[in-house]
C-alpha cells in the first residue's frame, strides 16, 4: 500500500520528484572529479595475498623482476648478418635508455655474458661487443651461439632466424608505455627484419588501457542505440528520454558512490555503466503496461496508478533478484569484484525506487493527444506482435508434452555439453586472433622457448646445500622432467652455469658437459663464475647462502592449464626423488594461475549463493514454493543451455564467463517473475469462463510484449559489445544477448507448457 | 713575528696552490694516494656481500700489491682466498696495465689447474662484489674529462668535488661520476655514479681512514648499488706498506703454492 501512495504522491508532485532526482544525480556527480583508475589486473588480488607476498619474496631473494617484455626480431635469411646485428646493437642501446627498464639485466646479444675457452684461457664477456663485419667473425658468433645451450631457444632460435631481447621492468613501470617506446625505437629501423613485442606486461597493460577506452566509447553508443530502439518502439521522443533518464541517474549515482567511497575505477567497475543501462530497461514494463492501460481507460493519472498496481510487484521482485545476483559477488575475496557487485546492486535498488517515483512522474508530462495517437495500436486483438506472442504461448499450452520432451532432449544435450567445459584462462587470448599482441606472442613462442615465465624455487634446509653434487643432479633431473612437457620450451638454472664452466675449463671436452663430482669443484666453479660474470647472472638462479636455487621455466603458452601441469610435474618429481629439498612455484605464470583459481572459486561461491537467494526471493514473491519452482525452470534451462553451448564450442570456461554466470542468474529469472505474477493476477481478475490457455495467451501477449520489448532493448544495448576488439567483451555481449533471448523464449513457451501440464497441482486452492 | 709571517705565507701558498690545481692534477693526486701508496702493500681483506634482504656472503682473502711502475702505471695483485670454505687455497693474480686489458690468472685447486681469464671489461665485478676491477685498481686518468664542480665540507673535511665524464660513452658502467676528494689526504671520501639518464647507479663511501706507516689508508669502505639494492662492505686488517714483496712472487708457481709468510 505504501508503494502505491508513493506513486500517487509522485504523480501529484511530478516536478518536485524530477527536481529531487536531478539533485540526487548532481550530488553523486560531484564525486566524479575524485576519480582514480587502476588498469592493472594484478591488483585484482590484494598486495597482501599469499601469491603476491610469495612472488615478492622470490623476486627479492633472487634479484628478479615482476615483469618482463620480450622483443622478438626475425629475419628470413637468418639474423646473424652484419646489418641485423648492427640493428640489434642499436635497438638494445636505445632500450637501455628507456625509463622503467631494468637496464642492468636486459638480455640481448650485446649484454648477455658468454663463457668460452680460447687459446687456453677462460673468457667471460658479452656474447657480442662489436658487430662482426666479415665472414670469419660471423661464423665465430654462429658457433658461439650454437655451442652454448644457455643461448639456444633463449636468445637464438634453432634455425637462427629469430632472436629475442628480454627486457625486465622496474617495479611499477607500465608495460604498455614501455612497449610503445620499443615500438617507436624499432619503427625507426628499415630493412627486412620483423619485430614482435610480447610478454605478460604488454598484454596486461594493453588490455587495461583498451578496456577504459572501450568503456568510454561503448557506454555512450549503447545508450544511443537504446534510445533509438526505444523511439522505434514507442514512437515518442519524450518517452524514449523517459526510459533513458532513470538509466542515467543510476549510472551516475552508482559510479559516484564507488568513487566517493575511495575505490579506484577498476577493470570490473568500468563495465558497470553498460550493465546498469541494460538493467534499467526493466522500466520498459511500466511503459508497456501504461500504453495498454491508457488505450483502455483514456485517463492519464488513472492509467499510471493502474499500471503500477499491475506491474509494481513483478518490478520489485525482478529488481531484487537482479540486485541479489550482483550482491552475491560481494562474497568474493577479490576486492574489485566485490566493489563491482556492490555498485551494480546499489544501482539496481536505486532503479527500483525510481521506478515508483521518477518514472510515474515523467509519465504525467506526456502530451495527451500524442499518446492517444500512438497507443491506438496497442490492442491485443489487432496487433501483429500480440498475435505472434499468443501463438508462441499456444505451442506450450496446446502441446505441453511434446514441448517438454523437446526441452528434455535439449537439456540432456546441454548437460553433455556442460560436462565438456574445461576451465582455463589465458590473458593473451583475451585479444583477437589477428591482434598485434597475440600475433607477437605466437611468433616468439613458435621460434623460441616461450614468453610466459614461471619459476620453480628449490629450498634446502641448510646453507650451501645447493653446492652439493646431489642437489645439482636433483635440479638437473627436474629440469629435464619439466622440459618433457610439450608447452615448456626452455628451463635454466645454476646447474647450467656450473656445467658450462666445467666444460669450458676442460677445453670443451664433451665428457665434462656434466655436473662435477665433488662439492669443492662446484664451489670453486661457482666462485669462478661469480668472479667473472655479471653478479646478477648468479643471483638470479641461487640465493646468497646457497640454500635456495631458482629454476627458470619458459612456457610457450599463457594457459593457466600449462602452469597447473608444471606444478603437477614438479610435485611428481619431488615424490619420486626424495631429497631434503622443497619445491615451490612462483613467477607471473603462477600468479595468473592463482588469480584464475581465486576468481573461479569466488564465482562458484557467488553462483551457489545467488541460486539460493533467487529461489528464496521467488518463494517470498509468490508466497508459494510450487510457483517458485515453476518460475525457476526457465532460469535453469537458460543457464544450462548456454553453458552447454560453451562446452560444445570448446570455449574455455575463463574468468569473464565465470563472472557472467553470477550476473545471469538474477537477470534470467526476471521474465518468469513478470509472466507468473501477471498470469496469477489475470486468473484472479478474469471471468470464470476464460480458459487456462486463453489466460496464458493473454499473459504472453500483454506482459509478454513488455518482455519482448525488454529483450530487444537489452539486446540492442549489449550487441554493441560484439564489435569490441577484446574477446571478453564479445563473450559478455554474446552471452547476455543470448541469455535474454533464451530466457524470454523459455518463459513464453515453457511456462505455458508447464502450467498446463501441472495445473491440477499448481492451481489447487487458487 | 718572522716565523708567523712565514707560516702565513706557507699556508696561503699551500691553499692557493691547491686552488690553482687543475681537475686532472687533483684526480691524479687522488689516484696516487688511493691506489699507489708505498712500494707495496699487504692486507687481510674481509669482504661482505649483502643482498637487499640482508643475506650475506663472505669473502676473506689476503691481498698483495706491488707497484712495478710509478703512480698511475703498472701494478701486480695477488689474492689468496680463505673464505668461502670450499674455495680455500684458490689464488688469483692480476697484472694491471694502464691503457690496455689486464692479465688475470686463477688457480682452481679442486682440479689443480691454472687458467688465464680473459676479461675485456674493467667494469666487471671484482670477485662478485659491487666493486669493479677499476674500483680496486683505478681507472685511467685520460679516459675521462674531469671538472672541478665545487668545493665543500663533507663530515668536517674540506673536499674538492670532481665530476668525471667518460670520453667514450660505453667505456664505463656509468654516465658520469662525482667524487668528494679530501684536500688533506687526497683520498675519495664519497663517490656517486650516475647513469646516462641522471639516476644514481652506485654509491661509494670511505667509512674509516687510518694512518699506516704515514700513508692515510681507507680501512673500511662500502659500495652500494642503488638500483639493485645490493651492497658490499670491505674492511682491512693487519694492513702494511713496504713489506718487501718481490716480483718473483707473482708467478704461476706461487699461484699454485703461495709462500706461507705472505699469505698468513
Amino acid at each position: 500500500m505504501r508503494k502505491r501512495s508513493l506513486v500517487a504522491l509522485s504523480i501529484d508532485y511530478p516536478k518536485t520528484v524530477v527536481f529531487f532526482s536531478v539533485l540526487l544525480a548532481l550530488l553523486f556527480l560531484t564525486q566524479f572529479p575524485k576519480m582514480t583508475t587502476d588498469t592493472n589486473p594484478k591488483n585484482m588480488l590484494p598486495a597482501t595475498s599469499a601469491v603476491r607476498v610469495g612472488n615478492d619474496g622470490v623476486e627479492k631473494t633472487f634479484g628478479l623482476y615482476e615483469d618482463m617484455i620480450v622483443l622478438g626480431v626475425s629475419h628470413d635469411q637468418g639474423v646473424i648478418n652484419p646489418a641485423t646485428l648492427a640493428k640489434l646493437k642499436r635497438i638494445t642501446e636505445a632500450i637501455l635508455q628507456i625509463r622503467g627498464v631494468a637496464a642492468r639485466d636486459v638480455a640481448s646479444f650485446t649484454t648477455v655474458d658468454n663463457v668460452t675457452a680460447e687459446e687456453g684461457s677462460l673468457r667471460v664477456a658479452p656474447l657480442m661487443t662489436e658487430v662482426p663485419e666479415d665472414e670469419p667473425g660471423l661464423t665465430k658468433l654462429r658457433q658461439a651461439l650454437a655451442e652454448n645451450p644457455l643461448f639456444i631457444n633463449r636468445i637464438i632460435s634453432q634455425d637462427g632466424k629469430t632472436t629475442a631481447i628480454y627486457i625486465p621492468l622496474e617495479k611499477g613501470a607500465n608495460g604498455k608505455v614501455i612497449a610503445d617506446h620499443i615500438r617507436e625505437i624499432v619503427s625507426g629501423e628499415t630493412g627486412a627484419e620483423r619485430y614482435a613485442i610480447a610478454g605478460d606486461p604488454v598484454a596486461r597493460d594493453t588490455f587495461g588501457a583498451e578496456m577504459f577506452k572501450l568503456m568510454g566509447l561503448f557506454a555512450p553508443i549503447a545508450g544511443m542505440i537504446m534510445f533509438g530502439v526505444a523511439f522505434f518502439m514507442f514512437r515518442s521522443l519524450f518517452l524514449s528520454m523517459a526510459i533513458m533518464a532513470p538509466a542515467m541517474v543510476i549510472i551516475i549515482c552508482s559510479m559516484g558512490l564507488i568513487i566517493g567511497m575511495g575505490y579506484p575505477v577498476h577493470i570490473m567497475s568500468s563495465m558497470s555503466p553498460v550493465f546498469l543501462m541494460a538493467i534499467a530497461t526493466d522500466s520498459i514494463h511500466i511503459f508497456n503496461e501504461f500504453y495498454f492501460r491508457f488505450h483502455e481507460k483514456g485517463d492519464r493519472k488513472a492509467a499510471i496508478l493502474d499500471t503500477m498496481q499491475a506491474v509494481g510487484k513483478p518490478i520489485i521482485y525482478t529488481d531484487i533478484t537482479t540486485a541479489a545476483g550482483f550482491a552475491s559477488l560481494m562474497l568474493a575475496n577479490i576486492i574489485p569484484v566485490k566493489v563491482f557487485g556492490f555498485g551494480v546492486a546499489f544501482g539496481t535498488m536505486l532503479l527500483l525506487l525510481l521506478s515508483f517515483t521518477l518514472v510515474p512522474a515523467l509519465l504525467t508530462f506526456i502530451r495527451l493527444d500524442k499518446v492517444k495517437l500512438i497507443t491506438a495500436n496497442e490492442d491485443l486483438h489487432t496487433s501483429k506482435t500480440a498475435g505472434f506472442l499468443m501463438n508462441l504461448s499456444r505451442i506450450g499450452s496446446y502441446r505441453p508434452r511434446a514441448t517438454l520432451v523437446v526441452g528434455g532432449i535439449l537439456l540432456l544435450v546441454a548437460v553433455l555439453g556442460v560436462s565438456r567445459i574445461h576451465v582455463n584462462n589465458n590473458l593473451v587470448e583475451w585479444f583477437k586472433a589477428g591482434s598485434e599482441v597475440r600475433t607477437a606472442d605466437r611468433v616468439i613462442n613458435q621460434a623460441l622457448g616461450g614468453t610466459s615465465l614461471a619459476y620453480v624455487v628449490a629450498g634446502a634446509k641448510e646453507d650451501d646445500f645447493m653446492k652439493s653434487p646431489e642437489a645439482m643432479r636433483y635440479l638437473e633431473g627436474l629440469q629435464r622432467h619439466l622440459e618433457a612437457l610439450p608447452m615448456v620450451g626452455k628451463t635454466f638454472s645454476v646447474v647450467d652455469y656450473v656445467k658450462r664452466i666445467n666444460l669450458v675449463l676442460h677445453d670443451n671436452d664433451p665428457k665434462f658437459d656434466a655436473v662435477p663430482e665433488t662439492r669443492e669443484m662446484i664451489g670453486q666453479y661457482l666462485f669462478l663464475f661469480a668472479m667473472s660474470a655479471k653478479p646478477s647472472d648468479l643471483d638470479n638462479v641461487v640465493d646468497y647462502p646457497f640454500r635456495q636455487a631458482n629454476i627458470w621455466v619458459q612456457m610457450k603458452t599463457w594457459d593457466a592449464q600449462a602452469m597447473r601441469q608444471v606444478i603437477a610435474t614438479m610435485n611428481e618429481y619431488a615424490k619420486a626423488n626424495p631429497l631434503p629439498i622443497e619445491l615451490k612455484p612462483a613467477g607471473i605464470a603462477y600468479f595468473n594461475l592463482v588469480w584464475n583459481n581465486e576468481v573461479l572459486g569466488d564465482m562458484v561461491k557467488g553462483f551457489l549463493a545467488a541460486l539460493l537467494m533467487v529461489f528464496v526471493i521467488l518463494i517470498v514473491n509468490f508466497r508459494s514454493v510450487k510457483w517458485a519452482l515453476i518460475s525457476y525452470v526457465p532460469l535453469l534451462f537458460t543457464i544450462l543451455l548456454l553453458y552447454g553451448v560453451i562446452g560444445f564450442a570448446g570455449k574455455d570456461f575463463d574468468m569473464p564467463i565465470s563472472v557472467l554466470s553470477c550476473l545471469s542468474l538474477g537477470m534470467a529469472v526476471d521474465f518468469a517473475i513478470h509472466f507468473v505474477g501477471r498470469f496469477r493476477l489475470r486468473r484472479a481478475e478474469a471471468t470464470d469462463d476464460e480458459s487456462l490457455a486463453d489466460s496464458l495467451a493473454w499473459t504472453a501477449a500483454r506482459p509478454g510484449k513488455g518482455i519482448m520489448r525488454n529483450v530487444l532493448l537489452f539486446a540492442a544495448a549489449f550487441s554493441v559489445m560484439l564489435f569490441a576488439p577484446l574477446t571478453p567483451y564479445i563473450t559478455v555481449g554474446a552471452f547476455i544477448v543470448s541469455m535474454m533471448f533464451l530466457s524470454a523464449i523459455m518463459t513464453i513457451i515453457y511456462l505455458p507448457a508447464l502450467i498446463t501440464l501441472m495445473q491440477g497441482w499448481l492451481l489447487k486452492g487458487e | 713575528m718572522k716565523r708567523l709571517a712565514l707560516l702565513l705565507f706557507l699556508t696561503i701558498g699551500l691553499a692557493s696552490s691547491a686552488l690553482a690545481a687543475t681537475p686532472e692534477e687533483i684526480v691524479k693526486k687522488s689516484q696516487a694516494a688511493f691506489f699507489y701508496p708505498g712500494k707495496d702493500f699487504k692486507a687481510r681483506v674481509m669482504m661482505k656481500l649483502i643482498s637487499p634482504s640482508g643475506q650475506e656472503r663472505l669473502r676473506e682473502m689476503t691481498m698483495l700489491r706491488l707497484n712495478t711502475g710509478e703512480a698511475g702505471g703498472e701494478q701486480k695483485y695477488f689474492m689468496y682466498f680463505f673464505q668461502p670454505a670450499e674455495v680455500k687455497n684458490m689464488t688469483f693474480m692480476v697484472f694491471k696495465y694502464p691503457a690496455k686489458d689486464d692479465d688475470r690468472w686463477l688457480f682452481v685447486p679442486a682440479i689443480n689447474m691454472v687458467r688465464r681469464i680473459a676479461m675485456q671489461d674493467k667494469q666487471a665485478s671484482f670477485v662478485g662484489s659491487d666493486f669493479t676491477y677499476e674500483d680496486v685498481s683505478g681507472r685511467d686518468l685520460a679516459d675521462d674529462t674531469h671538472e672541478l664542480v665545487r668545493e665543500e665540507t663533507l663530515n668536517g673535511k674540506a673536499c674538492f668535488v670532481i665530476k668525471s665524464t667518460p670520453k667514450k660513452a660505453d667505456s664505463a658502467g656509468y654516465g658520469h661520476k662525482l667524487a668528494w676528494i679530501d684536500k688533506t689526504t687526497w683520498l675519495p671520501m664519497k663517490e656517486e655514479y650516475y647513469d646516462r639518464t641522471g639516476r644514481t647507479v652506485r654509491l661509494f663511501s670511505a667509512d674509516e681512514v687510518q694512518m699506516v706507516k704515514g700513508f692515510p689508508t681507507i680501512t673500511k669502505r662500502t659500495m652500494k648499488n642503488s638500483q639493485s639494492g645490493y651492497r658490499t662492505e670491505v674492511s682491512y686488517a693487519s694492513q702494511d706498506y713496504n713489506v718487501g714483496l718481490e716480483d718473483s712472487l707473482f708467478s704461476e708457481r706461487f699461484l699454485r703454492q703461495p709462500p706461507k709468510k705472505w699469505i698468513e
